[in-house]
């Protein structure tokens, strides 16, 4: 997907000044409340009219005020998944999803409903009226809905913020999984850094009315590594396996020991680094299920403390220490280390 | 039960019939007129606003009068459009009709905008992005979530065409058995000396066919929740 | 919140209505002065009510009375005999009625409104056709051409009640069905026909005379299809106790007033 945007808008006292090109298919919209990323997102859809601009997207002009271009959005071929997802009351949930679907033009139509049902898991509520479906039943149809539609580009709009924290990850997986099963690249936009690494990896930062930089969100995270809880390291481990009161899963090309796993086949975890403590040598005995061994392949500054930043087999992680411990632990680029984790300071997302 | 004569009984069919046509009549008008003060911005919309309520705080008598110089054989639209066509409405069954929808027209729109109002904008969003033009909108979400307000606008203007007599003697004046609605007969009864047993059964029937319309619209908004 | 407009609205209504309290009691009390200081001079306030068809007879000959009587003031209402005698039936203060029949004479003689023993006629008229010129229409037959008739509601107007008759009469009542516009009084029917929103109106002699401008008189209705328009006169219960209006009353079966009566085209035997 290739989008380029160079639009302004004047609301009121807000200014947006939008101008960025951009080439990728999971991308992300990050920024405080208030930025200007929704004003921006229904701009691309063609919801609501640029001031003055410029909005192209795969070589196809959508808006173009030299021109006096305005494609109207029921030609743009983008979805759009909102915060919550205003499904229509007055259809069933089947024809809710069938609605963007009848009027794709029939050579665009590669995703059927049959398709789409089966990877998003909602074959069950196809009759039902809309009105008594949970939260993220709801959301579920609204993205099935979106996607059946076979848009070139899927917005999201903060989708996962009114759905409830135990469910988030879980939507999560439906989304990713669902546009890379079908090809559709997405710009997904979001407050939440976590929901940003796991969907995103190209990320346009919007502050107050501009997109001042592109980043990823990796790289939003070690920003933050300042904040008390340091960086989170996310983890995507498989092949779980029931010992005892233990678990263990796959992690790349090693196994881990967690305290608290779930019969998933695949889950993402995230263990915060400073969780992590490393030794300089294989300490023989030691109480944590877990001790990795690894290259040391940054050290960074992050505040107050140091970033060290880790190869263990195909995985990487980032540890964080205090400065004196690097020096003492004479850690440089290259050194071989160990890294030690408890199981219990996994967490399981979703 | 005192006598009808035939003349009072094609006055409450008549009543009726007028009631109904205006209505239907003004639905098509009125949904198009309430559409575009809830969804679209342009100039000059404080002043159909103002035009369209008009009609609610002006004495029918002059609202009828208004439209008898307009559609009158002296009168813009009389002149420019209807004489040439050869068509006069003027003490006409199809005056009364235009007098009694002009008179509920406000009604019936104000009904169908609070039914639009409540319409989430994002559901009309989603639906221009998943390939629905504004005309497909309109019909396929705006029209099916937007049925309690127009039945509301229905019942309302019927009711008030029921009702409906300053604005239909004057346009549409007072002929039994074409224009003479139940209000123009009960006034007639009313004037005369020992027609008051008469005025006031005709009361009584249109007393009865209000709560009987009252009663239906109630009956259907409640199935409607029902359906829900 | 909500209380505090609660309590603004009922301060400002209070403050309203004792204003329109205020506002009335003075005016009636300033009424009750003026009827006492004008008590020395006039001879009081008289109340006629009349059929609209004597309105610019009776203002003629009320208006050379009081040339005569100044210090007399006239309540005049005007309007169709049956809506007027139904008005005095309810209240409707009056010392004088004069009817354009004698239905609604009887009608208030019967409920005793009238005294019975003042009655007596004012004058008689005729009934005739008026319409556009160019109309060639020359008796009630050739009515059924017509599109649209103006015709008093024959429930409480006397012309059309006369009208009705008449057609009856002539058996032309059925082809007319649906053609005839009813008018609340005989000016209204006149209105209608002047205007040229109806082709044709049924008013009395008098009437046309009087104003038409649009319109002529295209055939007077044959007086043997309709009893004689009759206008009775009577003093009523009310305004037996005023001697101001037994003067009127007698003034009105004067030479003085009857010269004036046919000037305006009335039949005054």
């Amino acid at each position: 997907m290739e989008l380029t945007v160079k639009v302004q808008k004047q609301f009121g006292t807000f200014f947006l000044d939008a101008d960025f090109a951009i080439q990728g298919d999971q991308v992300g919209v990050f920024g405080p409340s208030g930025s200007g990323k929704s004003t921006l997102v229904s701009l691309i859809a063609g919801l609501r009219h640029p001031d003055r601009g410029f909005i192209s997207l795969d070589g196809e002009t959508l808006f173009d005020s030299d021109r006096g271009l305005h494609m109207p959005p029921e030609h743009r071929r983008i979805g759009m998944v909102f915060q919550r997802a205003h499904l229509f009351p007055h259809l069933s949930v089947r024809s809710n999803l069938l609605y963007g679907y009848k009027r794709c033009d029939p050579r665009y139509r590669k995703i059927t409903l049959d398709t789409l049902v089966s990877v998003m898991q909602i074959g069950h509520l196809l009759d039902r009226g809309v009105r008594h479906l949970s939260g993220g039943e709801k959301q579920r149809v609204a993205i099935g809905r979106a996607v059946l539609s076979n848009p070139r580009l899927l917005l999201m709009d903060e989708p996962l913020s009114a759905v409830d924290d135990s469910l988030k990850f879980q939507i999560i997986s439906y989304l990713k999984n669902t546009c890379e099963i079908f090809k559709i690249p997405y710009l997904f936009i979001s407050h939440a850094l976590l929901e940003m690494r796991i969907m995103t990896n190209r990320v346009l930062n919007v502050e107050e009315g501009r997109v001042t930089r592109q980043v990823t969100g990796e790289d939003l995270a070690r920003e933050r590594m300042k904040d008390a809880a340091g960086y989170m390291n996310l983890l995507r481990l498989t092949a779980p396996r029931r010992i005892n009161n233990l678990y263990t899963y796959r992690w790349e090309d090693q196994e881990l020991f967690i305290s608290s796993g779930s019969p998933m086949d695949e889950t993402i975890f995230e263990v915060s680094s400073t969780d992590i403590i490393l030794f300089k040598r294989h300490p023989e005995a030691i109480s944590a299920r877990n001790l990795l061994k690894g290259t040391v392949v940054d050290i960074f500054e992050t505040g107050t403390r140091m970033g060290v930043e880790l190869k263990c087999g195909d995985g990487r992680l980032i540890a964080e220490i205090v400065k004196e411990a690097v020096d003492e632990l004479e850690l440089s680029k290259g050194v071989e280390i160990y890294a030690a984790i408890k199981a219990v300071a996994f967490r399981r997302l979703g | 039960m005192p006598s009808f004569t035939p003349s009072d009984y094609s006055a409450i069919l008549l009543s009726v019939r007028v009631a109904v046509v205006a209505t239907l009549l003004s639905l098509p008008f009125g949904f198009i007129v309430a559409y575009l003060m809830t969804y679209r911005r342009f100039r000059g919309r404080v002043a159909l606003d103002v035009i369209v309520n008009l009609p609610l705080t002006l004495p029918p008598v002059v609202v009828g009068y208004l439209l008898l110089l307009l559609l009158g054989r002296h009168g813009f639209v009389g002149k420019m459009i209807l004489q040439p066509l050869g068509i006069n409405l003027i003490f006409t069954w199809k005056a009364a009709v235009v007098a009694t929808a002009v008179v509920g027209f406000p009604l019936m729109v104000r009904s169908i905008r609070i039914g639009m109002e409540t319409i989430d904008v994002r559901l009309i969003q989603a639906s221009r992005t998943l390939g629905a033009g504004w005309f497909d909108t309109i019909m396929t979400v705006i029209v099916p979530l937007s049925v309690r307000g127009l039945i509301a606008g229905s019942v309302l203007m019927f009711a008030r065409g029921l009702g409906e007599f300053g604005a239909t003697i004057i346009v549409a004046g007072n002929i039994p058995g074409v224009t003479q609605t139940i209000p123009l007969a009960i006034y007639e009864y009313v004037s005369s000396p020992g027609g008051d047993v008469m005025a006031l059964s005709l009361c009584v029937v249109s007393v009865t066919i209000s709560v009987l319309v009252l009663l239906f619209h109630e009956w259907l908004g409640r199935r409607m929740v029902r359906s829900d | 919140m909500r209380k505090q407009c609660i309590k603004q609205v009922v301060i400002v209504f209070v403050l309203t209505l004792s204003c329109l309290f205020f506002a009335f009691h003075h005016r009636s009390i300033a009424a009750d002065e003026t009827k006492k200081d004008t008590n020395v001079f006039t001879l009081g306030e008289i109340n006629l009510s009349a059929a609209a068809s004597l309105r610019d007879v009776l203002n003629e000959i009320s208006d050379t009375y009081v040339k005569d009587n100044p210090g007399v003031t006239f309540m005049k209402n005007y309007g169709a005999s049956g809506a007027v005698a139904k008005q005095i039936e309810n209240g409707a203060p009056a010392d004088l009625f004069l009817s354009a029949n004698v239905k609604w004479m009887d009608h208030l003689k019967d409920k005793k409104i009238v005294d019975e023993k003042s009655v007596t006629t004012f004058a008689y008229n005729r009934v005739v056709f008026v319409g556009k010129p160019e109309l060639k229409v020359a008796g009630l037959k050739d009515l059924s051409k017509l599109n649209k008739i103006a015709i008093g509601s024959p429930k409480s107007v006397p012309a059309g009640q006369y009208a009705e008759e008449a057609l009856k009469k002539a058996g032309v009542e059925k082809d007319l069905e649906k053609k005839l516009v009813m008018a609340k009084d005989v000016r209204e029917c006149l209105m209608y026909a002047d205007r040229g929103e109806v082709d044709g109106a049924f008013v009395y002699k008098t009437d046309a005379e009087l104003m038409a401008k649009n319109v002529k008189i295209l055939f007077a209705v044959p007086q043997e299809l309709y009893s004689r328009v009759t206008y009775p006169m009577a003093i009523t219960a009310a305004g037996s106790k005023k001697t101001e209006a037994a003067a009127f009353f007698k003034f009105l079966q004067s030479d003085k007033a009857k010269k004036i009566l046919e000037k305006y085209g009335f039949a005054i035997r």
